[in-house]
């Protein structure tokens, strides 16, 4: 039944990314010398409408019966040629994608050496693209509702709009109380309005909310399943429960950073405390340092944030807009004290922020370029010893009151998730978004999705934004119904299979069972994974794996090694 | 001198002008040195005349600024490299031009005779590491010559025998450390150094190594590259002693002290906690703490060479405001650990009068008292 | 000749961990020598005896197989099999005379591009060392 491959391949330039290390045109030319090609081509952009269109004409034009495409990660793109092609009619199955992006021009600088492996790359994959034969698409049934890890802001607001879109949501929460971070808040910024009234009536919907289950006290243990049917553990104090979802929003937003990781900043001193706490003294209305009313309060930015030394290389988003939030509500309280910001950089973005600095700096806040380098004691009062760095002139700034503007750090249990999800984790501890631009919030896990702060420090609206895109992401697979599943399962070849069961006894999920009647193996392949522990463990070789076999893989190996 | 190359090799680029390192140098309080400008030059001008900067001379070497800078720049190399440049050019003060000249003919920056090295033994017996021990014990110059800092050598020698230790020293083959020549920019005396001593060192065959001296200590640990040797410092040594109860410390210090720690222990290795736990091991020794203590220890300003050069601001030592602060907390003796913390600071009580309230001691002497009579 | 030899490497990947690492060192854009050509797999555990020999028999100097660390497989127990695998094929390979240290079996995590750039690096050096595949000039007789 199989015709004779015929091969297109198509070289990618990706704008620079490619093209700058590899030359493609040459790439390209190569391919066109390889057994089964028929038409090789470079382009600006594959992904692109123009340059999927470009397959789909030579699919059609060349008669192509398999596509290699020498790009990005097929991590990245591969679903998008495999949907092109499908679109023209070629199964999906018999797209393949040589990584020449990630793994060759991203990482390799001398371009005769890249160009040299591209090719090899590239040869490999089309070696095994001719070996290729179409497999079956099949779905599944979604199992409607989510699951939502953590009951801050992000976690709220993506579970309200699951549940309003009608699917049932289990909202899990680690503390007694709904809010996170949010909560210990006084005021937002730039617009100064009581957190309370923000969060209220947010807490108030999410308890009331006939589709959100609510767990507190309690975490997520155990995750079991893909994308469309999640089985999630949930563990409180009322004992274990299974939930079955179809897909996970996790927002379990940030710790602050601990300031006694930098001594040198006298935490230690009680006229020394962190932003957080400063919020408490703003609720509280109290500033009082030793009974009395402070003359000087002192703000120092970046603390923990921007600084290599503690392993924080980023900057944190927030800081320099709530210290301009704190020391405008301190200089309200306190008119005649000296309100005074030490800084590097003064970062602003966001609506409205700018003008509230100026607003602040208007009002007698005292803007002072120069971090803080020190901070002792001198009596009751504390002394900051810095620069300032436009006069350049040391200072050492006596003051009644700091307050440390302390960063955000992913949080210290971050790890558990991580590996109970298989969830990776960006160089700055943070989990990691499948795409920076494209996917800012979808996952390497299929299914699970990233709000807030523990993908990253951000603000109020951007954690809101965030938790609204990761409720519409999760809600595809719900709206949809059916999920695609593996389609590249493990068959057995029943004249080959001596039923010896070996199969049996290696697989994970109970796929393979002994057929009594025939004496051979037969694979469930509802319940195959796809890994190929059963074909690799087979002493008969009767087992293949589909889309994996060893005519395909060795296929590679002489094409990469001959 | 051109800008560019030294920038690239000091990677300065990382430099975003925040101010910690001048922010945090204790010496630009007092002097025209600011180490962050002059790195903002580097970055922005092609050419910086050196000579016109007489206060590079001023930098102790105390390594606040790369404590400090949160973009793991290196801003005291910078002073390091440039004096370099006008040591090559043979425009540098007289007095560290006599230091080195005393280290490459003497082996010692005070040029004292090479021969008179082992002075300190006072003619008791001490091994030579050459016939091979399992602890060498280098001594570095100031322990060997100085008669201030002499009986704390001594005092370390009688410690190692009462516990029993197989130590030996490289007598008068000995020569510098090369730690302060290295920071006074004489980059070639020092490999020079580092050659001859590492072979030494690495012909005794010894697992471990001590300093008396935490300069001599940062400069074997960090820039030797002696693999395989545990290069330590006496308080690390004395305090494990202590610890697994070979060293007994009988007698009743009965003191208020307070300890300063020296910035090529503290800061720059981070031996916060040894010297502390000797000190409390002193039965009858009172610790008090100054405020800046620690990561926030104020130097005295007897590193980066500054032993052989005034500096522009003589008026003003940060010793002088050191042993304030000592005296400040009630303390009768400011505990040291560090031969030169101990000679600039000792002076500065002097200068100060305050020798009635405040004296000046090496912890080793306080173990020394406690150990009680030879 | 020894500093021109550039070895030739087959790498076998398993999806989820070490070709993902390997990724990230790619959007990382961390820098490692040329000499590893990558085999994606589903998992390390599909990783058949003869993937591995094949290519030395075929002349590559070294088969590094990366896979995610102990705990942390996509498919629970893909790795140990793995690792139960390559240590019996390394026991036949030094029978047969072979050093066996051009197989390298290491676990790298998704999150772990640099460890990827690392181990590239590390193998690629040490096989400098080893020199060409002898099976290379076996068969070129």
């Amino acid at each position: 039944m199989e015709s004779k491959p015929r091969i297109g391949v198509y070289i990618c330039h990706c704008g620079v990314n490619i093209s700058a290390t590899v030359d493609v045109e040459q790439v390209a030319e190569f391919a066109a010398t390889l057994p089964n090609v028929v038409v090789s081509r470079d382009y600006l952009y594959m992904c692109s409408d123009p340059g999927q269109g470009l397959i789909q004409e030579d699919i059609e034009t060349y008669d192509l019966n398999r596509v290699v495409v020498a790009s990005c990660s097929p991590r990245m793109h591969e679903p998008t040629f495999q949907g092109a092609a499908q679109q023209a009619g070629m199964n999906p199955y018999l797209v393949e994608m040589a990584n020449i992006r990630e793994q060759c021009s991203w990482v390799h600088s001398d371009r005769e050496r890249a160009t040299e492996k591209a090719k090899w790359l590239v040869a490999s994959v089309v070696a095994k693209a001719a070996e290729l034969s179409p497999l079956e698409e099949r779905e599944v049934d979604v199992t409607p509702g989510s699951v939502v890890v953590g009951g801050g802001v992000a976690g709220m607001a993506a579970a309200l709009d699951v549940a309003d879109a009608g699917f049932p949501v289990y909202l899990v929460e680690k503390s007694e109380r709904l809010g996170g971070r949010l909560a210990e808040l006084n005021r937002t910024f730039p617009t100064l309005e009581p957190v309370a009234d923000l969060i209220g009536p947010l807490i108030e919907r999410v308890q009331t909310h006939p589709a959100i289950t609510l767990f507190l006290n309690a975490q997520v243990t155990n995750v079991e399943g893909y994308v469309g049917n999640f089985k999630v553990k949930v563990t409180g104090q009322e004992g274990e429960r299974q939930v079955e979802v179809g897909s996970i929003i996790i927002a379990t937003g940030y710790d602050l950073f601990d300031p006694q990781r930098k001594p040198e900043l006298g935490y230690e001193y009680p006229n020394v405390i962190t932003s957080l706490e400063m919020e408490q003294r703003l609720f509280d209305g109290d500033l009082a340092v030793n009974g009395r009313e402070p003359q000087r309060v002192t703000f120092i930015q970046c603390v923990g944030s921007r600084d290599v030394q503690v392993g924080n290389p980023y900057c944190s988003r927030v800081c320099c807009m709530y210290t301009a939030k704190q020391a405008s509500l301190v200089k309200d309280i306190l008119p005649n004290a000296d309100v005074t910001v030490l800084y590097m950089d003064v970062r602003t973005f966001g609506k409205g922020a700018e003008e509230f600095y100026d607003e602040a700096r208007a009002k007698g806040v005292r803007y002072r370029k120069g971090n803080v380098s020190e901070i002792y004691r001198r009596g009751e009062r504390v002394v900051l010893s810095g620069e300032d760095t436009l006069l350049g002139q040391p200072f050492d700034w006596e003051t009644d009151l700091v307050v440390l503007a302390v960063g955000m750090e992913s949080r210290a249990d971050i790890s558990e998730l991580s590996t109970m999800l298989k969830l990776p984790r960006s160089a700055d501890g943070f989990f990691l978004e499948l795409h920076p631009k494209l996917r800012p919030v979808d996952t390497a896990v299929n299914g699970v999705f990233l709000a807030g702060c523990c993908q990253g420090p951000k603000d109020i609206p951007d954690t809101v934004a965030q938790a609204k895109a990761a409720a519409s992401s999760a809600l595809i697979p719900l709206l949809k119904g059916t999920v695609p599943v593996e389609s590249a399962t493990a068959v057995v070849d029943a004249d080959l299979c001596a039923g010896c069961g070996m199969c049996v006894d290696v697989c994970p999920y109970g796929a393979p069972a002994l057929d009594l009647l025939w004496g051979v193996s037969k694979i469930n392949a509802v319940l195959c994974k796809g890994c190929g522990a059963c074909a690799t463990a087979c002493p008969s070789k009767a087992i293949n794996l589909q889309h994996f076999t060893p005519e395909q893989i060795l296929a590679q190996v002489d094409a990469l090694v001959g | 001198m051109k800008t560019q190359a030294m920038t690239e090799q000091l990677e300065l680029y990382g430099c975003i002008q925040c101010g910690k390192c001048t922010g945090g140098c204790p010496v630009a309080r007092k002097t025209t040195l600011n180490i962050r400008s002059l790195i903002y030059y580097m970055l922005v001008e092609p050419e910086l005349k050196v000579d016109a900067h007489e206060e590079l001379w001023d930098c102790t070497s105390c390594f606040t600024c790369v404590e400090r800078c949160p973009k793991d720049v290196r801003p005291a190399e910078l002073i390091i490299a440039l004096r370099g440049q006008l040591v090559e050019g043979g425009r540098i003060p007289e007095t560290i031009g006599a230091a080195l000249m005393g280290t490459f003919r003497q082996g010692n920056p005070a040029g004292m005779a090479r021969e008179d090295r082992s002075a300190w033994t006072d003619s008791r017996e001490v091994k030579a590491a050459q016939d091979g021990c399992d602890l060498l014990y280098y001594i570095g110059c100031t322990p060997s010559y100085d008669i201030r800092a002499q009986p704390i050598t001594r005092a370390l020698a009688r410690a190692f025998t009462v516990a029993g230790l197989d130590f030996g020293t490289l007598g008068i083959e000995e020569s510098c450390c090369g730690n302060e020549i290295r920071r006074m920019g004489e980059e070639g005396l020092f490999e020079m150094l580092v050659e001859e001593n590492g072979e030494m060192i690495r012909a005794v065959g010894a697992s471990r190594m001590v300093t008396v001296s935490p300069h001599c200590f940062n400069t074997f640990k960090n820039e030797y590259g002696l693999d395989g040797i545990d290069v330590l410092h006496y308080t690390q040594l004395v305090a494990a002693l202590i610890e697994q109860g070979k060293l007994e410390l009988a007698n009743e210090v009965n003191k208020r002290v307070t300890y300063h720690d020296p910035c090529f222990l503290g800061k720059q290795n981070r031996v916060y906690d040894e010297p502390r736990a000797i000190l409390q091991a002193i039965p009858g020794v009172e610790l008090i703490e100054m405020d800046r203590n620690r990561e926030r220890s104020l130097c005295c300003e007897g590193g980066g060479g500054r032993m052989w050069a005034e500096g522009t601001n003589l008026e003003e030592r940060l010793a002088f405001q050191r042993v304030q602060e000592a005296a400040d907390t009630g303390a009768e003796i400011l505990a040291v650990a560090c031969p030169f913390c101990l000679l600039t600071l000792e002076d500065a009580v002097k200068v100060r009068g305050l020798e009635e309230q405040l004296r000046v001691m090496d912890i080793m002497e306080l173990v020394n008292l406690s150990l009680g009579e030879e | 000749m020894a500093d021109s030899f550039e070895p030739k490497i087959v790498a076998f990947l398993c999806n989820w961990c070490a070709y993902t690492g390997a990724d990230l060192a790619g959007t990382s854009r961390i820098q490692y020598p040329p000499n590893v050509r990558i085999i994606r797999l589903m998992c390390s555990g599909s990783v058949d005896s003869t993937y591995v020999l094949k290519p030395l028999l075929d002349g590559a100097d070294g088969v590094l197989i990366g896979g995610c660390h102990p705990g942390d497989c996509h498919y629970q127990s893909g790795n140990y099999k793995a690792r139960r695998r390559v240590v019996a094929l390394k026991e036949i390979l030094k029978s047969a005379g072979y050093d066996e240290d051009r197989v390298w079996l290491r676990w790298i995590s998704a999150s772990e591009g640099q460890l990827f750039a690392q181990t590239v690096t590390e193998m690629t050096n040490a096989i400098k060392e080893k020199g060409p595949n002898p099976m290379r000039q076996k068969w070129a007789v």
